[in-house]
């Protein structure tokens, strides 16, 4: 059976009209003339989907996509100008916190109107109160006026009174990162909640983590367009891999970004026991990685680097040439960058290796290979059962 | 009836914070009208050498007196329409992240601003009942006076309010316009005094000069306004009321995006 849907959007299209000068006045009105003279901005363009009963469903998309003014449009907030949006449960949207907050009101006073903006009668917000506060952990504060609160304080109590309006869908805008850890921590503990109570939640955000994390489906919006629908974990690869430039991914599985006037074409490690082939050492070897270059035209103090990574994602070591103060003037032509580890501290485990060319300041990119290698680090010596690296201990137990 | 609480909010909200961080607080909503009061009354009687109108059939003599008659259901409707169109400006910030009824903006305003007239129309009959004018039974028909008032002001500043999200310009027109109002309306003076015709006409039949020539009546005069005066007040009050609604509703689902 079909899962109801909460939350349907038709054919969604909205347009701004684009003041050169936003001009209210009412000599333009009288002028008359001047009424043609503004530019249409497409924001969203066709959008159709449903958000269905229980789920949590993303929308993810970069700055200027149309986020926001979806979001809106589904909060009720601006009309759309072609196409529908209808909500079918008790709605609350977060796009702002404590919006409405009176700054000499009292916390207590506060709570009360914000939640009568959000929809709440009197008793309902009476019978609320103390789970507010508890939830916001101001109860020493709550009679004083919020134009003494801290900024963290703020947003912790127009949270908790946001988050209490009892909705049966919730939509979020980019607002797990508030407070404090602890606070963020009881926000992550609370949608968890929601989600199990079987309420619907739309989070719009930039956090990839969270999309993949907590969202059941997603959609992905590029310049007003729906550019994709569906799991949640291929469409936050693939928008990352868009968001990171002109990538491309080669057959060994390694992907490349960059400008590119200098790239690395190969990448080789060995030992002095392996040859280059075999990419498999044991703890305690000298490793020496070896990066190819060719630069189109002369590049002034290049910065080469290596990065170690474990497979979960830890960075291990980044040897960079800038840190040992090895700053070449200029290179231009092909030429090899070696780098020899001693004495290798890994332990046993995968790791892959990551090569990249930047400029001086290390902000712009020629060329950078994403798991230039993958290579298997074997028992050695020392040797140790748990952990990354081994520090090479010495002990002693002395009675 | 999440609505009705919204407002109740609100309003509370709008009467709590007006005199925040003043000394005085509440008193100012008196020294103002004590104010104005004091300087018309020294240019009617010392500069213009005027006669204060009698009360017909009060037979009360007395400019202060007549003059808070008028200025308070005035004051009332001037400032409760340039305090709507200041909120809708202010409550920008609010109407671009909330879905919420607008017009709770307005009607908070004008619900304020009239637990302030009550007050002062309290003080008055005060006064009144010391300068010997047996106002008591006549509160009544005030109080019905006075709604619609409020209904003929919430008209036009719903109205006015929501223009001015899109032309600001109303805003610095109304300043000029409640001017002009004040002294076409029988505030200061008493319209049986002027001798052009059509100026009389205005004073005593304009929207604002009916319903304080009501108010005068009511409270100076002690005489309930013909039946005539109350029809026009009531086509005035529910006319201009369902006006303002009918421009509000039509304008408002554009507010978030002009602000």
């Amino acid at each position: 059976m079909k899962p109801a849907s909460v939350l349907t959007v038709d054919h969604l299209t909205k347009t701004f009209r684009l003041h050169s000068e936003k001009n209210n006045s009412l000599k333009q009105l009288i002028a008359g003339k001047k009424k043609n003279k503004f530019e249409e901005f497409t924001a969203l363009k066709d959008i159709s989907f449903e958000v269905h009963e229980g789920e949590v469903f993303g929308v993810i998309g970069h700055n200027g996509s149309g986020k926001s003014t979806l979001l809106k449009c589904m909060a009720g907030i601006l009309q759309p100008n072609e196409g529908s949006v209808s909500v079918n449960k008790r709605m609350s949207a977060l796009l702002e916190l404590g919006a409405g907050f009176h700054p000499e009101l009292s916390g207590r006073d506060n709570v009360f109107l914000n939640a009568a903006i959000l929809g709440m009668s009197r008793r309902d917000i009476a019978g609320r109160f103390d789970e507010i506060v508890d939830f916001s952990g101001l109860e020493g504060f709550i009679d004083s006026p919020v134009k003494t609160y801290s900024t963290g304080m703020y947003v912790r109590l127009a949270f908790a009174v946001a988050i209490n309006v009892d909705p049966q869908l919730l939509i979020i805008d980019e607002i797990l990162a508030v407070g404090d850890v602890t606070f963020q921590q009881k926000c992550m503990e609370k949608f968890v909640d929601f989600r199990n109570e079987g309420r619907t939640i739309v989070l719009v955000t930039h956090a990839m983590a969270s999309v993949k994390d907590m969202c059941d489906r997603a959609i992905w919006l590029e310049h007003g367009h729906l550019a994709a629908e569906g799991d949640p974990s291929e469409l936050v690869e693939a928008y990352t891999e868009r968001m990171l430039g002109s990538r491309e991914r080669s057959d060994d599985g390694s992907t490349r970004r960059g400008s590119g006037e200098i790239q690395i074409h190969t990448v080789e490690m060995r030992s002095d026991r392996v040859g280059t082939d075999i990419k498999r050492f044991r703890t305690g070897d000298d490793i020496t990685i070896r990066m190819h270059y060719t630069a189109d035209k002369t590049i002034p103090t290049p910065v080469f680097s290596f990065a170690i990574e474990s497979l979960g994602g830890a960075t291990v070591t980044v040897p960079c040439t800038r840190d040992v103060g090895l700053i070449p003037s200029t290179v231009s032509g092909s030429g090899v960058v070696e780098v020899t580890l001693k004495d290798v501290s890994l332990l046993p485990g995968t790791y892959d290796l990551h090569t990249a060319i930047t400029d001086f300041n290390r902000q712009h990119i020629y060329d950078h290979l994403q798991v230039a290698l993958r290579f298997d680090v074997m028992t050695g010596k020392p040797y140790e059962t748990m952990g990354m690296v081994t520090m090479r201990p010495s002990w002693t137990i002395s009675d | 009836m999440a609505h009705r609480n919204l407002l109740y909010l609100l309003s509370l909200k709008e009467l709590r914070t007006r005199y925040k961080k003043s000394v005085l607080g509440w008193a100012w909503s008196l020294f103002n009208p004590l104010s104005q009061m004091l300087i018309f009354s020294v240019i009617f009687l010392y500069v213009f050498k005027a006669e204060p109108p009698i009360g017909d059939p009060s037979g009360l003599k007395n400019f202060p007196l007549f003059f808070l008659s008028g200025l308070l259901p005035f004051n009332f409707f001037s400032i409760g329409i340039g305090t709507s169109i200041g909120a809708v400006q202010g409550g920008g910030g609010l109407i671009k992240k909330v879905q919420f009824p607008h017009e709770h903006l307005v009607f908070s305003v004008i619900v304020a601003q009239f637990v302030t007239l009550l007050i002062e129309l309290g003080i008055l009959t005060i006064a009144m009942l010391i300068a010997g004018n047996q106002v008591l039974p006549y509160l009544p028909m005030m109080l019905i006076v006075m709604v619609l008032l409020a209904f003929f002001t919430t008209g036009l500043a719903l109205m006015l309010s929501a223009a001015n999200v899109f032309y600001h310009d109303v805003n610095y027109l109304w300043g000029i316009l409640s001017q002009v109002l004040f002294y076409s309306t029988p505030v200061i003076y008493n319209p049986a005094t002027i001798e052009l015709a059509a100026l009389r006409f205005i004073a005593n039949y304009g929207p604002t000069g009916s319903f304080i020539t009501a108010s005068h009546n009511i409270m100076y005069d002690l005489r309930i306004p013909g039946p005539g005066r109350m029809i026009q007040l009531v086509v005035l009050g529910a006319g201009t009321f369902a006006l303002g609604a009918w421009v509000f509703n039509k304008l408002s689902p554009r507010f978030a995006e002009e602000m």
